[in-house]
């Protein structure tokens, strides 16, 4: 569990760029960061990890406060994949890169070489291949690969899906999703609302330095406060429903109530496109929208 | 807050100088501390340096600079004291003895390389790359393509500190300890190597691209918008550094 208890933390040790943000997160969560730039969202990440150490408050890592702990201990139990890959790669092969998660915590041996051949597999990765040539989606799948393949506890990211194309980020994001399943704790940061509405199961949107609102994704999502405060624009769907007024207790209709012919056009062609998209995603389909109403 | 070798920006007498009569005082400077090996000149001038750092706000910047000069000195003023037998014996050496020649041979390549090397940095904290290229196109005649190569290395040097305590905090988070021994940390940081070689590589690359679409071969000494006329308190600073030189040859003449 990670639990952070009125933690304030800065750079420069003037500037704060988090201010007394106190939160919990669960064994096997799966929570997303969501604000603007200069939110505070990676320096929580930073926090997380340990890489930056709160200049109030605490972070408790299983109830153990980071300061009390070296970055390397931090490092077993929490995987931090970067926005850059190419900082994090520095091997010459795709093998030794994956290998390189164990040395570097002086966990090599048998047992790492086949956990790590048992990742090639399962990513479809040439293991003789030099990293720095594979593009740009297969080095962030590496990165990611390169902390998973040790089964952290705790899986950040920071901005995983940030420069990939859509399959390249479905493909990132589907391997995350795995990890989840299997009971890793996910946190994240991402821009991508449609990426945070489809895998993550919590919502912290930021501002500022401090937490304007925290909970289930499809209530915060939801919430025209939270939206406007963190500056966030809600996934599609979700801006669908809302543009509809969709009411749970209808029970897979949807009213939709536009003052003009405009409105209800752009409502139906929002619905549609997100129909479109679903189905092609092989999700489940949206519910009938009837009756309409309107002009 | 300004990294290493980022101007920092302000509105003193070093600020507001010309580029190229900045960067002429500089080297004047550091050419008279190769003229003579007295160790009280050579003081003055790192006082000179200092004061000068203290008139734009620079201090900490240029001690911090003068720390890094002498630590990176220390290493020929070993050898030196090691090799240049001179004045009573203080310790005799297998090949000769350490004296107190020596010692001052070794003190003063130090003060030296620090003197010479702080006015040298500082003017990069007080001019602007793009000014010091333009000036120097413009009123040395230096072509562009040089230039802009002085420029953009300088330049580079702060983001390529940046790209490298980013490779170091992302191998840091996967478990990697950089304390310890001197030779434990060569050895983890010599992987890290090919990442910022990567970054470097691509960086410059689309740098250059990014040139030639702009017209960068188009580009002649009288495209440069801006104009750096020499001022009043230009030409002192520069009779000001050429008496400094001048000092410093006498001494040498002198044989002080």
């Amino acid at each position: 569990m990670i639990e952070f208890r009125n933690v304030s933390a800065s750079y420069d040790g003037e500037l704060p760029v988090l201010r007394d943000v106190s939160l919990t997160i669960p064994d096997g969560d799966f929570v997303a960061f969501a604000g603007t730039n200069g939110a505070g969202k990676s320096t929580t990440m930073r926090l997380i990890n340990g890489l930056l150490k709160p200049t109030s408050g605490e972070v408790l890592l299983d109830g153990v406060p980071t300061t009390a702990l070296r970055t390397s201990e931090v490092a077993r139990k929490v995987g931090f994949l970067f926005q850059n890959p190419d900082r994090q790669i520095c091997q010459p092969t795709v093998r030794e890169e994956l290998l390189f998660g164990f040395t570097a915590v002086g966990e090599g041996g048998p047992d790492a070489e086949a956990c790590v051949d048992a990742m090639i597999e399962a990513f479809g990765f040439d293991a003789d291949a030099e990293p720095f040539l594979l593009n740009r989606g297969t080095r962030q799948l590496l990165a990611l690969a390169s902390i998973i393949v040790r089964e952290p506890d705790v899986v950040v990211l920071d901005e995983p899906t940030t420069g990939l194309d859509y399959r390249e980020c479905a493909k990132v994001m589907e391997a995350v999703g795995r990890l989840n399943a299997a009971g890793a704790t996910v946190v994240m940061v991402c821009h991508d609302m449609e990426v945070v509405g489809d895998y993550a199961r919590r919502v912290i949107a930021m501002t500022a330095g401090t937490v304007v609102d925290d909970g289930p994704t499809f209530k915060v999502l939801r919430r025209p406060e939270t939206l406007r405060r963190a500056h966030l624009l809600p996934p599609q769907v979700t801006e669908v429903s809302m543009l509809l007024g969709a009411d749970p207790a209808l029970a897979g209709t949807a009213v939709a109530r536009a003052d003009t012919l405009d409105e209800m056009a752009a409502a139906v062609a929002a619905l549609a496109s997100e129909a479109a998209r679903a189905a092609a995603r092989e999700r489940a389909a949206l519910g009938a929208c009837a009756p309409m109403g309107g002009e | 807050m300004a990294g290493f070798l980022e101007y920092v920006p302000g509105e003193s007498l070093l600020h507001r100088m010309n580029p190229v009569a900045k960067l002429a005082c500089a080297l004047i400077l550091s050419v008279a501390c190769f003229c003579t090996g007295n160790l009280v000149f050579l003081l003055g001038v790192v006082v000179l340096d200092l004061a000068l750092a203290a008139s734009c706000s620079m201090t900490r910047q240029a001690l911090g600079l003068a720390r890094a000069v002498a630590a990176f000195s220390a290493v020929l003023a070993l050898i030196a004291l090691l090799t240049t037998p001179e004045g009573a014996v203080l310790a005799p050496l297998p090949w000769g003895y350490v004296g107190t020649g020596s010692v001052l041979a070794a003190v003063r390549i130090i003060v030296r390389l620090v003197a010479c090397a702080v006015p040298l940095f500082l003017v990069m904290y007080v001019t602007q790359m793009n000014d010091l290229a333009n000036a120097l196109v413009k009123m040395a005649h230096v072509p562009y393509r040089y230039a802009f190569t002085f420029t953009s290395t300088v330049h580079f040097i702060p983001v390529f500190m940046n790209d490298m305590a980013g490779i170091m905090e992302a191998q840091t988070a996967r478990g990697v300890e950089f304390d310890g021994s001197f030779a434990k940390r060569l050895r983890l940081m010599a992987p890290l190597c090919v990442p910022l070689l990567v970054s470097s590589v691509r960086k410059t690359n689309s740098a250059a691209i990014a040139a030639e679409v702009r017209g960068f071969n188009l580009r002649t000494a009288a495209s440069g918008y801006k104009t750096y006329p020499m001022a009043a308190r230009d030409w002192a600073a520069l009779a000001a550094c050429v008496l400094v030189l001048a000092a410093a040859i006498a001494l040498s003449a002198l044989g002080m």
